[in-house]
C-alpha cells in the first residue's frame, strides 16, 4: 500500500525535479544523420566553383554561338536579357559560397586548421570575385548565414562592388599570411590534397602550392584595377608577384573527372542534349585560323552530323576546313547564301570538339599558370613588375607553351587520339608574325592569348575582355538594344535573378537604384569596367 | 492468436469463483406512476457479484448471503433505490422515473468524470448503443451528422478507408494535422489518416480509428472546443475525442456477449452518360482496331446504330451504348463483423475480454480489408483504496489492394468514366493482356487511362499489414474520501509492413527497358512506431459549506519514436518475378525520428451553492523539437457556468437552465518537425577521384525560433431542459482564432538557402451549434424521441504571411491542381478576407454586363485570372435523428445534410471534353448541326451567330483553357442517411424455459445511404471525394462510387 503511494509520488517528483526538458537536446538530435562533419569534406564538396558557360560568357566573348532563337535558347547571341541563363553564377550562393561560409563558421575561434581556413578564405574570395565581376553590387557581407545567424540573414542586403573588392583583397592577403607550412595538411583539397591530380602528402608542399594559387588570385584581382586605378593595380600586382605566383602547370588549380560518377557537366549540352544547337563562333575560329593555332584541333572540329557529333568517327580538324557561325545570325538564315547551309540535323559549321575540350571527361581549370603568366606579361610590359619587355616576352611565351602543354592532359584524360603539341610546333606558332611578342602591340597580343587560354573558363574570359578591351571584337549587330543608354553593344554585366525581386524585394530595389540610371540591365558596368569597348 | 485464447480461458476461470449464496429473496419491481411491472431492472447485492435482472413481469429471485445484505435496484431512466434485506424474504419495489438528469456525469479531459452542470463549455456524449445500429468499419463514419460541431466526411476510397474528422472547422492550413486528438483510455494520439492525396497512384490506408472495435467502446465524449480540451495544451488545437473501452462491471457474474453483423454494399450509380454517339471522332465509327484504340477515349463518333464495328482488340462488336458498366465492374461489397466478449465481475473487480473479426470485401474487385481485434479490460481493487486497471487492445489489420483513386493513370474509376461508353466490359476484361507483348492492351489512345483488369490479371498487388498494440495500466489510490492520486502508463506500438508488386506492362506496349531488363517493380517497406504516454494526477474534491472545491494537479511525459526501412527493386532480370533479388536497380532507405513533450498541469473548479461554477486550467508544455532556449509554452483556460434555473423555481416548465461561458488558449506544435532546428550534412554517394565530398543537406534554412501555433477560443452557451425533461436545448456559439501558423517562406538565395519556416498565418472559425432533443410522444408502449443538431460555420483567412519587406501577402496558392500533372482544373487558395479553402478556376471571359465573350469563330475565351468560385467547406451541417419505440421494437430514422460548400469535378470535365457527358450533346442533338454558344463576340459585342461544328475542339477548350464554370457545383446534399429497425427479444427469451439462459437478444436491420433527397452535382455523389486530407479539399476526381449499405445484426447476451 505504502509502496504504491510512494511510487506515485516518486514518479511525480521525478518529473518535477528531473527537469522538464532534460535530455531534450539529445532527443532532438537524429542519431542516424550526419550531424557533424569534418570541414575539409565540405571544402572538397564546394571547391568546384563557377566557371561560366558556353551559352553565356563564351558567347559574349564570341567563342561560341547558339543560333537558335526559339524560346528557351534565346539569350546573348540575340542581345536578349533572359533570366535563367544569368542565374547560374548566382547559384554559387546556395552552393559553394554557403559551404565556404559554413566552414569558416565551424572553424571560428579554432587554431588547428589554419591552412584549411586560409584555403577556404582564398577560394571563397575567388568565387565572390566572379560574382562581383558578373553582377557588380551583390550581397557579400551577410551571405550564406541564414542557417547560422537566423532570420536577420534571410534577406541579405547588396554591398558595393568596390567595397567588396577591398574586402576580398584583405581576405586573400590575410589568408596568405596565415598559411603555415607546419600547420594542418588538408588531405581533402581537390587541387593539391592527397587525391589531387598532382597530390601533396604534407602541409609544406600543399601550402607552397596554395601560396602560389593565392598570389595568383591576388594578381588577377590586382589586374582588374588596371584602368580604374593603375597605381593601386601596380601595388597589388607587385605584392602578388613578390609573394610568388604559379610557375608551372603543376601549380594549376584544376580537377579531372572519372567520366562515370562525375563528369564535366558544362559540356553536357554539347555532347548529349541537342548538340545541333551549338557551334563555334566565327571570330574565334578565324583567329585560330589566322594564327595557325595548333590548339585548334582540341578545341573545334567539323562533324559529319552536327546533331550527333559523337557519331563521327574521324572529325575534321584541318584548320582550313573550319568555319565559325557568324555572330548574331539566326538559324533560319543559315541555310541560305551567304551562309554555308544545312548539314544533316544541323548546319555546316565547326563545333566545339566533343572528343577533347568539350568532352564530358574534359578537366575543369579554375586558375592556371598560363593565365597567370599572361597577366605577368602585361604587368611587366606596364612596368608594374621588374624585367621590362624582355620579361614580358618571356612570360608571354611561357604562357603559350604552358597552355599548349596542358593539351597533353586533355588528351590523356579524354582518351583522345590526337598527339600532344610538340616543342617544334610551339616554336613555330610563337614565331609567327601575328603571334610573336611585340612591345608596340603587347596588350592586344597578350590579352588575345588570354582569350584563347580561357576557352574553358568563360567567366574569366569575359572579365578580362571587359578589363583589357582585347581581343578587338565587333559588336553583335543582331539589334541595337545594347547601344541604348550609351552602351557599346557588348554585354557588360548580368542582371540579378528575377526571384530576387519577389524574395528580397527591398534590398533588390535598393541595389537596382544604385546602378547607373537605376537600370538592372546588361549594359551597366562593374566598378573596374570603366572604358567602353571599341 | 493462440495466446489470446489461453488468456480468455484463464480469465473465465478467474471469474467463475464468485458468489456463495445462502438465502433467497423474491419480489416485483413496478413503476411508481402506474404500477405496471418493470422488466430488466438490475437487482444487485451490494458489494458482491450477485445480481439479477427482473423478468417480463418485473419479478426477481435472488440469493443473499445474510440479513445485513443491501439490495440495489437500478434501471436507466429511474431513480435507483437501496433496501437492506433484514429478515424480509419478499421485497417489492416501486421505482420513480428520474425525470431530471441534471446530475448527468460526463467524461471530460484526462478521463476525469464531471457533473455536466459544472461545465463551462460544450461537450457531447455519443450514444454508443445507437452507434451500433448503424455500424461501420470505421466507427467515425457512423457519427456523420450526429453531433453538432463535428463534421465527418467519409471519402469514397475503398474498404477500411480513413474519414475526415473536423471539430468546429479546419483549425489550421493544410499540412498541419487538423483532426481532433483521439484519447483512447488516456492515450492521446493523432488520427493518423493515411489519405489518398491525388499525387501518383494514390491509396487510402485508413487511420487509427480502425484499430478500435465499435463493440468495445464504453463511452465516447466529444470535447468540441478549446476550453474543453485545454488541459491537453499543445495537442488540443483541434478539440479532442475521449474514448474509453469496456472493462466489465462489478458484481455482475459471468456474461457472454456475441454480436454479429453482415453488411452488404450496393454500388450507387448516379452517372448519366450520353447514349447517342459512340466511340470515335469526327462523327465517324471506328474503321479498324487501331482506330478504335486511338479514339477509345472519345464519344465523338457516329450515332449508335447497332452495326458491327471493330473494337480495340480486333473483335467486331455492335456499335451500342453500354449502360451498366459501373455496376457490372464493381462487386457487391460486404462486411462481416463478429465480436465475442466475456465479462465478469465480483466485489473486487471486473473484466471484459473480447475478440472481434471483421472481413470486408470492397466493391473494387481484389480490394479487401481484414481486421482482428482482441481487447481486454480489467479493473481490480487491490485494497479498498487502491484500484488497478489495465486495458489492452491488439489489432491486426490487412489492407489488401486499396483502390487507386483520385488521379489519372491507374484506377478503375478513371478508366470506367473515361473510355467510350460503347466498349462492352466483357471484351475489356477478356482482352486486357495483349498476347503479342504480354503488356496491357490499350483500350484508349492515352496512356493515362489504364485497364484495371490488366493489373488484376497480371498480379498487381499492394498489401499493408499492420499490428497495433495499445496498452494502458492505471493505478489509483484514494488517499481519503476527498483526495486521490493516480498514475498511468500508456503504450502504443505499431508495426506495418507494405509489399507492392507493380507489373511492368501497365500503360505501355514495351515490356522491357532499353537496357534489356524487364519493366516492373517490387517494393517492400516497414514502419515501426511507439508512443509512450505516462502521467500522474492528484485530485482533491471537498466541500466547505456552500463552497465546493475540486482541484487536480498532474504531469505527463509523451514520447514518440518512429523508424522505417524500405527497399525498392526494379529493372527485373526475370519477367514478372517479384523479388528484391530479381531487380538490377535497387534503392533502400532508413528514416528515424523521435520527440518528446513533457507537461505539468493543474485545474481548479470552484462551486458556490451548486449554482455558480468557475473553472481554471493551466498547462505548461516542454517540447524537444523547439529551441532549447525557449522550449516551453503555457496554455490556460477559464470557464464558468450559472445554473439560473435555481432562481426560477416558480417556472414549473423549466427543469434546468444553465448559462456558460469560456475562454481558452491551446496550441499545436504540429508543423515543427523533429530535427528541424539544426543543420544536417550529406555525403555524396560517390567519391570524387577517391575524395569524399560533403555539403550541407537541403535548401531549407532551419528556423530555431519556430513556436507552436496558437488557438484562442471564446465560447458561450445556453442549456435548457423543459417540460419534465421532454425538451432539451443546447445552444453554443464560439469564436476561434488560430495565429502563428507555420508557413514556408521563400528566402533570397543569397542567404544560402531558398526556404525556411516562419510563424505567420492566421485564420478564424466562428460558429453556432444548436442541439434540440424532444420527445413528442410518450405513452406506456410507444415513445418517439427526436433530436436535431445544426452547426453553422463561418471561416475567414486573416493572414497568409508577409513579403520579405514586411508587406502583407493577400493570397496564398495552396495547390494548382492542374500543375500536379495528374489532375485537371482549378486551384486551392487561402485568400485574406475570404473563407478557408477557397477554390479558384478560370471562368468564361465575360464583359461588364456579364455576357460571355467569344472569339469571332464562336469558340470560348477564358478569364485571364483564376477567380474564386467558393469554399470547399460547408457552412451548414446537421442531422435529424428519430427514434420510435414500440414495446420491444425500435425504429431509427436519420437524415443529415450539408450546405454551403463547393466542389470542382474533374470527372465531369473529362467526360465533357471527351464527348461522353450529357453536356457534350449540346450542339449535336437531333436536329442540331452545331453549337451556337450563347454569348457575344469579344471583337464587336454583337451576339454570337457562329455555328461551331468542331464540337470536340469546342469542348476540349474547357480543358485547354481551364474554364471551370460547367464543372463547379455546390456540394450541398440532404440524405436520408439511415433507417434501422431493432427488435429486442430479451423478454421473449426470458419467458421461455428452453431459451431462458439467453439474457438479452436484439436483432437489428438497417440501411445506410437510403436515399439522396437533394444534391446539386449531377452524375456524382457530392460526398464521393477522394481524400480525407485538406490538400484536396473540394476537388473531385475518380473517387469510388458511394454505396448503399444493408446491415443485419444480432446481438446476444448470455
Amino acid at each position: 500500500m505504502k509502496k504504491i503511494k510512494q511510487v506515485i509520488f516518486i514518479f511525480a517528483a521525478l518529473l518535477l525535479i528531473g527537469g522538464c526538458d532534460k535530455d531534450f537536446v539529445e532527443v532532438n538530435t537524429d542519431p542516424f544523420a550526419i550531424n557533424e562533419i569534418e570541414p575539409g569534406l565540405l571544402f572538397a564538396g564546394a571547391q568546384r566553383t563557377y566557371l561560366g558557360g558556353w551559352e553565356g560568357e563564351h558567347t559574349i566573348v564570341q567563342q561560341f554561338v547558339n543560333p537558335f532563337n526559339d524560346g528557351a535558347t534565346l539569350f546573348v547571341n540575340f542581345n536578349e536579357n533572359v533570366d535563367n541563363f544569368q542565374n547560374g553564377c548566382w547559384g554559387s550562393y546556395s552552393g559553394s559560397i554557403k559551404n565556404f561560409v559554413h566552414i569558416l563558421h565551424l572553424l571560428e575561434g579554432t587554431t588547428d586548421k589554419v591552412n584549411l581556413q586560409s584555403m577556404t578564405r582564398i577560394w571563397k574570395a575567388q568565387a565572390m570575385m566572379i560574382m562581383v565581376d558578373t553582377y557588380s553590387n551583390v550581397p557579400y557581407f551577410n551571405v550564406g548565414l541564414a542557417a547560422i545567424m537566423g532570420e536577420e540573414y534571410f534577406y541579405p542586403s547588396y554591398d558595393n562592388d568596390e567595397a567588396i573588392y577591398e574586402d576580398l583583397y584583405n581576405e586573400i592577403t590575410e589568408a596568405l599570411d596565415n598559411l603555415n607550412p607546419s600547420g594542418d595538411f588538408v588531405a581533402d583539397d581537390l587541387f593539391f590534397g592527397a587525391n589531387a591530380y598532382y597530390p601533396s602528402n604534407d602541409a609544406a608542399t600543399q601550402v607552397a602550392k596554395w601560396k602560389k594559387l593565392g598570389n595568383s588570385v591576388l594578381l588577377r584581382l590586382g589586374m582588374r584595377y588596371s584602368k580604374l586605378d593603375p597605381t593601386k593595380a601596380k601595388s597589388i600586382v607587385a605584392e602578388a608577384f613578390d609573394g610568388g605566383v604559379m610557375t608551372s602547370n603543376e601549380d594549376n588549380a584544376f580537377v579531372v573527372y572519372d567520366g562515370t560518377k562525375y563528369t564535366n557537366g558544362s559540356n553536357n549540352g554539347l555532347v548529349n542534349n541537342q548538340p545541333k544547337f551549338y557551334y563555334a563562333a566565327e571570330p574565334f575560329v578565324d583567329h585560330l585560323k589566322n594564327t595557325n593555332d595548333p590548339r585548334s584541333k582540341y578545341m573545334i572540329a567539323m562533324f559529319d552530323d552536327p546533331g550527333d557529333p559523337l557519331g563521327t568517327a574521324v572529325p575534321g580538324v584541318d584548320l582550313e576546313d573550319q568555319f565559325g557561325v557568324p555572330v548574331g545570325v539566326v538559324r533560319t538564315a543559315l541555310p541560305d547564301s551567304p551562309y554555308r547551309g544545312v548539314k544533316e540535323q544541323g548546319y555546316d559549321y565547326s563545333q566545339m570538339n566533343v572528343n577533347v575540350m568539350a568532352s564530358l571527361l574534359a578537366p575543369s581549370f579554375y586558375l592556371t599558370y598560363a593565365q597567370t603568366s599572361l597577366l605577368l606579361a602585361e604587368a611587366a610590359h606596364r612596368g608594374w613588375i621588374p624585367g621590362g619587355e624582355t620579361a614580358a616576352q618571356q612570360y608571354y611565351e611561357d604562357a603559350i607553351r604552358a597552355d599548349m602543354d596542358v593539351m597533353a592532359l586533355y588528351i590523356s584524360e579524354t582518351g583522345s587520339s590526337y598527339a600532344p603539341i610538340s616543342g617544334a610546333e610551339q616554336d613555330a606558332y610563337i614565331a609567327q608574325a601575328n603571334v610573336a611578342y611585340n612591345a608596340a602591340n603587347a596588350l592586344d597580343l597578350i590579352n588575345t592569348q588570354y582569350w584563347v587560354v580561357c576557352l574553358r573558363n568563360g567567366a574569366e574570359a569575359w572579365s578580362n575582355f571587359r578589363r583589357s578591351g582585347y581581343p578587338a571584337l565587333n559588336r553583335n549587330e543582331w539589334d541595337d538594344q545594347l547601344l541604348e543608354y550609351g552602351g557599346d553593344g557588348f554585354v557588360h554585366r548580368y542582371t540579378y535573378p528575377d526571384a530576387e525581386l519577389s524574395n528580397n524585394k527591398s534590398n533588390y530595389q535598393a541595389a537596382v537604384a544604385a546602378l547607373e540610371g537605376g537600370r538592372d540591365d546588361l549594359r551597366n558596368r562593374v566598378f573596374w569596367d570603366v572604358e567602353l569597348l571599341p | 492468436m493462440r495466446k489470446v485464447t489461453i488468456l480468455f480461458v484463464l480469465l473465465l476461470f478467474a471469474g467463475v469463483q464468485v458468489a456463495f449464496a445462502q438465502r433467497t429473496v423474491t419480489g416485483t419491481v413496478t413503476r411508481a406512476d402506474d404500477g405496471s411491472p418493470l422488466p430488466g431492472v438490475t437487482v444487485l447485492v451490494q458489494g458482491t457479484t450477485i445480481g439479477q435482472l427482473t423478468d417480463a413481469e418485473g419479478r426477481y429471485t435472488i440469493q443473499v448471503p445474510n440479513n445485513q445484505a443491501v439490495l440495489n435496484f437500478s434501471f436507466i431512466g429511474f431513480t435507483p433505490q437501496s433496501v437492506t434485506v433484514g429478515s424480509q424474504s419478499a421485497i417489492n419495489i416501486r421505482m420513480d422515473e428520474a425525470l431530471l438528469q441534471m446530475d448527468e456525469v460526463v467524461v471530460t479531459a484526462l478521463g476525469i468524470k464531471r457533473e455536466s452542470k459544472k461545465l463551462g463549455y460544450s461537450v457531447s456524449t455519443i450514444d454508443t448503443e445507437e452507434m451500433l445500429t448503424n455500424k461501420a468499419v470505421n466507427m467515425m463514419e457512423s457519427l456523420e451528422g450526429k453531433v453538432s460541431g463535428l463534421n465527418i466526411t467519409p471519402p469514397a476510397a475503398g474498404a477500411g478507408a480513413s474519414t475526415q474528422i473536423r471539430l468546429r472547422g479546419q483549425v489550421a492550413f493544410a499540412g498541419a494535422n487538423n483532426s481532433p486528438l483521439l484519447v483512447i483510455n488516456g492515450l492521446p494520439m493523432d488520427q493518423g489518416a493515411n489519405s489518398a492525396d491525388g499525387y501518383g497512384a494514390s491509396r487510402d490506408l485508413g487511420d487509427n480509428m480502425n484499430s478500435l472495435n465499435p463493440d468495445d467502446i464504453e463511452s465516447m465524449t466529444v470535447l468540441k472546443g478549446a476550453t474543453a480540451a485545454a488541459i491537453y495544451g499543445s495537442r488540443a488545437a483541434n478539440g479532442a475525442i475521449i474514448i474509453t473501452t469496456k472493462s466489465g462491471a462489478k458484481n455482475q457474474g459471468i456474461g457472454v456477449e456475441y454480436s454479429s453483423s453482415l453488411t452488404l454494399q450496393e454500388v450507387l450509380d448516379y452517372f448519366e452518360f450520353q447514349d447517342v454517339y459512340g466511340l470515335g471522332v469526327n462523327g465517324q465509327k471506328p474503321i479498324s482496331a487501331a482506330d478504335a484504340t486511338s479514339n477509345g477515349q472519345f464519344g465523338w463518333g457516329a450515332k449508335y446504330d447497332g452495326s458491327l464495328v471493330p473494337a480495340f482488340n480486333g473483335d467486331l462488336i455492335p456499335y451500342e451504348f453500354q449502360p451498366n458498366r459501373l455496376k457490372q465492374y464493381f462487386n457487391t461489397g460486404s462486411v462481416f463483423a463478429n465480436t465475442l466478449a466475456f465479462s465478469g465481475g465480483n466485489e473486487h473487480g471486473s473484466f471484459r475480454a473480447s475478440f472481434a473479426r471483421t472481413d470486408t470485401k470492397g466493391i473494387e474487385p481484389t480490394n479487401e480489408y481484414k481486421r482482428n481485434i482482441a481487447n481486454l479490460g480489467v479493473t481490480y481493487d487491490i485494497t479498498e483504496k487502491v484500484n488497478f486497471s489495465v486495458n489492452v487492445n491488439y489489432t491486426n489489420e490487412s489492407y489488401i489492394n486499396p483502390p487507386q483513386i483520385g488521379t489519372q493513370g491507374e484506377g478503375s474509376m478513371n478508366f470506367l468514366t473515361r473510355v467510350s461508353q460503347s466498349i462492352p466490359l466483357d471484351i475489356i476484361e477478356k482482352s486486357a493482356i495483349n498476347p503479342a507483348t504480354g503488356t496491357e492492351w490499350p483500350v484508349a489512345g492515352w496512356t493515362t487511362i489504364n485497364n484495371p483488369y490488366y493489373a488484376h490479371q497480371v498480379g498487381q498487388s499492394y498489401i499493408r499489414n499492420r499490428d497495433i498494440l495499445l496498452g494502458t495500466a492505471t493505478l489509483r489510490y484514494d488517499i481519503t474520501d476527498w483526495l486521490y492520486a493516480q498514475g498511468r502508463f500508456n503504450y502504443d506500438y505499431s508495426l506495418s509492413f507494405t509489399e507492392s508488386k507493380v507489373p511492368g506492362g501497365i500503360g505501355t506496349s514495351q515490356p522491357m527497358h532499353t537496357d534489356g531488363t524487364w519493366k516492373g517493380a517490387y517494393n517492400v517497406s516497414e514502419n515501426m512506431g511507439t508512443n509512450i504516454n505516462s502521467d500522474f494526477l492528484i485530485g482533491a474534491n471537498r466541500d466547505f459549506g456552500r463552497l465546493s472545491v475540486d482541484a487536480s494537479f498532474g504531469g505527463n511525459t509523451f514520447r514518440i519514436k518512429n523508424h522505417n526501412f524500405y527497399v525498392n527493386s526494379s529493372h527485373f532480370t526475370v519477367r514478372d518475378l517479384y523479388s528484391i533479388a530479381n531487380g538490377v536497380d535497387k534503392s533502400q532507405g532508413f528514416g528515424f525520428s523521435q520527440s518528446r513533450v513533457n507537461s505539468l498541469y493543474g485545474m481548479a473548479e470552484l462551486g458556490w451553492n451548486s449554482t455558480f461554477f468557475l473553472n481554471f486550467t493551466g498547462r505548461e508544455d516542454w517540447f524537444s523539437v523547439l529551441n532549447p532556449n525557449s522550449n516551453s509554452k503555457f496554455y490556460s483556460s477559464v470557464s464558468g457556468s450559472v445554473l439560473f434555473s435555481e432562481f426560477l423555481e416558480d417556472l414549473d416548465w423549466l427543469d434546468y437552465g444553465k448559462l456558460r461561458g469560456s475562454w481558452a488558449q491551446v496550441g499545436s506544435a504540429n508543423g515543427v518537425n523533429t530535427y528541424e532546428g539544426y543543420l544536417k550534412y550529406g555525403i555524396n554517394a560517390d567519391q570524387f577521384n577517391g575524395q569524399t565530398l560533403a555539403s550541407i543537406s537541403g535548401s531549407g534554412a532551419p528556423n530555431p525560433n519556430l513556436q507552436p501555433f496558437t488557438v484562442t477560443e471564446k465560447e458561450i452557451g445556453l442549456e435548457l431542459r423543459m417540460f419534465s425533461n421532454r425538451l432539451h436545448i443546447d445552444l453554443a456559439a464560439f469564436d476561434k482564432v488560430t495565429t502563428d501558423q507555420i508557413l514556408n517562406v521563400m528566402l533570397s538565395t543569397a542567404s544560402g538557402y531558398s526556404t525556411s519556416k516562419k510563424n505567420l498565418g492566421s485564420l478564424k472559425n466562428q460558429g453556432i451549434e444548436l442541439m434540440v432533443q424532444f420527445t413528442p410522444v410518450e405513452t406506456n408502449n410507444f415513445r418517439w424521441t427526436s433530436s436535431v443538431n445544426h452547426s453553422f460555420l463561418k471561416t475567414e483567412v486573416l493572414s497568409v504571411g508577409v513579403d520579405p519587406d514586411g508587406t502583407p501577402i493577400d493570397d496564398m496558392l495552396v495547390i494548382a491542381f492542374n500543375t500536379t500533372g495528374m489532375e485537371f482544373l482549378g486551384e486551392l487558395h487561402y485568400t485574406v478576407g475570404m473563407p478557408m479553402n477557397m477554390l479558384y478556376t478560370r471562368t468564361y471571359l465575360r464583359n461588364d454586363d456579364g455576357d460571355i465573350l467569344l472569339r469571332d469563330n464562336g469558340r470560348l475565351l477564358a478569364s485571364n485570372d483564376y477567380i474564386p468560385v467558393g469554399s470547399s467547406l460547408p457552412k451548414h451541417t446537421g442531422g435529424w435523428n428519430n427514434t420510435f419505440s414500440y414495446k420491444n421494437l425500435t425504429l431509427g430514422v436519420f437524415f443529415d445534410y450539408k450546405f454551403g460548400g463547393t466542389v470542382l469535378s474533374a470527372t465531369l470535365l473529362n467526360a465533357t471534353r471527351q464527348g461522353l457527358s450529357m453536356l457534350s450533346l449540346e450542339g449535336r442533338r437531333e436536329g442540331e448541326a452545331g453549337l451556337t454558344f450563347p454569348g457575344v463576340y469579344q471583337s464587336t459585342g454583337e451576339p454570337n451567330t457562329s455555328v461551331v461544328t468542331d464540337l470536340q475542339g469546342f469542348y476540349g477548350d474547357y480543358r485547354n483553357l481551364q474554364i471551370g464554370d460547367p464543372f463547379t457545383f455546390k456540394s450541398d446534399f440532404v440524405k436520408l442517411r439511415n433507417i434501422s429497425l431493432s427488435y429486442d427479444l430479451t423478454s421473449l427469451m426470458r419467458g421461455s424455459s428452453f431459451l431462458g439462459f439467453i439474457k438479452g437478444l436484439t436483432l437489428t436491420g438497417s440501411v445506410r445511404n437510403v436515399y439522396t433527397l437533394y444534391k446539386d452535382i449531377p452524375n456524382l455523389d457530392p460526398e464521393a471525394l477522394q481524400s480525407s486530407g485538406d490538400m484536396r479539399a473540394g476537388y473531385e476526381n475518380s473517387a469510388l462510387p458511394t454505396t448503399r449499405n444493408y446491415m443485419f445484426s444480432i446481438n446476444a447476451k448470455f
